[in-house]
């Protein structure tokens, strides 16, 4: 069963231009310019109930505009998005009760509370009972290992504690669909490893579809069995983890040492660069 | 439905809770905030207790009446600011691309916004107000009305101010412009309706929503008038409502953003 399916979505931006200096800037005024850009184009996929994929892509490929789409965040231009049977787009708040969203670069979490005063008002935004928001919390703390800070201010957290507590916070309602934007973004190996080790155990214990998004190699050799990749707006790679490395594996009679995903996916973004002139 | 609003309710009100929680972390700077807000706004009467001197009437007012428009303002624009001080920055929220949290949970959007932020000097202009209220003598018909005009001049100035915010869903560097007209609206709200003649007048009551905010109510306060009664309230749903289409008219062109962010 599809846990997500996007058709032909797409999405345009509309930018304004201005020349250089203050001619530039009294022209804009007289004469404004707008140029569009297509974040998104036609793009269509599926996603299984309980994958783990990795959606990944050069900066501004539409990693992000994509999952805002399928989030409810923004709306597309034009095509159909499906998460969990759901048309975010009609059914925005529908849709958030069955998924969770960890955008690394942006916090959700109330920095001058607690982890736990946190937890309890995302209960509280998800219509949990006292009662059921304790025993998740209870239930998270001891996975995520959060109980030697859950009542320091989520302010004097490590970035590291933050993440944890951005993904049990994302976590407090079961959701099915888990979207990660950039989770392990700025976190030492240490500590990314653990966040990587957690999801992973949502996924084998629950049954979580993960969507992730991610410029770390590791995330996506570690974490997921089907990447796509898209640049420019499009999807230029939609493949198993294994037949990808299969694939390559030819290439390694031409270099020196055997490829690493890193260089398979450089590769890959080189050969889009050099195809749309970039 | 009811279940769903109760719920609803219940995240406001502790979005509100967590927003004075935060400001309380100074005891020290939220105690001297609120009290001299309040000594601020008191030093602007003493000028019209000078002018009453003067003279018995200004612009139709007397000293009581001048009283009664400064408290029901103070406590309008307070009350705002303390429960929905997001609907005077939305415009920044929109620009950087910071609606992303509230769109991601199950909730209404724009009250989970309002409700995200709080202004603790408001507090003082709230209770200020209630002072001048007392100040002008106890009554009981006059406090529920005071009351009442608290709720609907709350949602007058709260839905003028959202309206102005969300043209940035349209227009950029909107914010300069909206906080002028917020700014203009409460100046014209200290001053008598009575001393605007022509296109002033015109502004008060059909531009910039004062006359519906403070001036009838005033009026109504000072002698009841089931007619002007009735438009303020209606008036004030129909800006509310203005207010919503608005806003989500304008979220369907809401462009986001990749800006790094705390939830400060």
């Amino acid at each position: 069963m599809y846990a997500i399916k996007a058709e032909d979505l797409s999405k345009t931006f509309r930018v304004k231009v201005k020349e250089k200096g203050m001619k530039g800037s009294v022209r804009a005024i007289l004469h404004p310019q707008v140029k569009e850009i297509q974040a998104v184009d036609n793009v269509s996929f599926s996603v299984e109930e309980g994958e783990m994929l990795a959606f990944i892509g050069p900066n501004g490929a539409g990693k992000s505009t994509t999952i805002k789409m399928l989030t409810g965040i923004l709306y597309p231009d034009s095509g159909k998005v499906d998460v969990l049977g759901i048309d975010p787009t009609k059914n925005r708040k529908q849709l958030a009760y069955c998924i969770g969203t960890v955008f690394g670069q942006k916090e959700q979490l109330w920095t001058h509370l607690t982890p736990y005063d946190n937890f309890r008002f995302f209960g509280a935004i998800y219509d949990l009972t006292d009662k059921e928001t304790e025993m998740r919390i209870a239930e998270l703390k001891e996975c995520f290992e959060l109980g030697a800070f859950i009542n320091t201010p989520v302010r004097n957290l490590s970035l590291g504690q933050r993440i944890r507590c951005e993904l049990v916070a994302s976590l407090i309602h079961r959701p099915r669909v888990l979207f990660l934007d950039e989770p392990t973004i700025g976190l030492d190996p240490v500590v990314k490893e653990n966040i990587r080790e957690l999801i992973h155990q949502m996924n084998r214990d629950y049954h979580t579809t993960i969507f992730l998004t991610s410029h770390d190699v590791g995330d996506i050799e570690k974490l997921c069995r089907r990447i796509i990749i898209v640049n420019a707006g499009q999807i230029v790679l939609d493949d198993s983890m294994e037949h990808l490395k299969k694939c390559y594996l030819e290439k390694e009679n031409v270099h020196s040492s055997p490829l690493s995903l890193e260089d398979i996916i450089m590769d890959i973004y080189r050969a889009e660069r050099r195809a749309t002139g970039e | 439905m009811l279940t769903a609003v109760r719920r609803q309710l219940r995240v406001c009100m502790l979005s509100v809770k967590y927003n004075i929680m935060r400001e309380m972390i100074n005891p020290v700077t939220f105690v001297t905030n609120i009290i001299f807000m309040m000594l601020n706004n008191a030093t602007i009467l003493v000028q019209w207790f000078i002018l009453f001197r003067l003279r018995d009437d200004i612009g139709g007012y007397t000293m009581k009446e001048v009283m009664l428009l400064w408290g029901l303002t103070a406590a309008s624009f307070g009350l705002s600011r303390v429960l929905f001080a997001r609907a005077f920055s939305l415009s920044e929220l929109i620009v950087s691309g910071k609606l992303d949290s509230y769109l991601v949970q199950p909730k209404n959007v724009l009250l989970s916004v309002m409700t995200s932020a709080t202004n603790i000097s408001a507090i003082g202009d709230f209770l200020y107000g209630l002072v001048l209220l007392f100040a002008c003598g106890f009554n009981v018909g006059r406090f529920f009305l005071f009351l009442l005009f608290t709720g609907t001049g709350t949602v007058i100035i709260t839905a003028f101010a959202l309206i102005l915010g969300s043209l940035s869903f349209w227009f950029v560097r909107m914010e300069m412009f909206g906080n002028q007209m917020v700014s203009g609206m409460i100046s014209f709200m200290t001053y008598p309706d009575g001393i605007f003649r022509g296109v002033s007048r015109f502004l008060v009551y059909f531009v910039i929503p004062v006359g519906m905010a403070v001036y009838h109510p005033v009026h109504i306060m000072t002698e009841f008038d089931a007619g002007m009664f009735l438009e303020v309230t209606g008036y004030a749903v129909f800006l509310m409502i203005a207010a919503v289409i608005v806003f989500y008219r304008g979220l369907k062109r809401y462009s986001s953003s990749s800006l790094m962010e705390a939830r400060m």
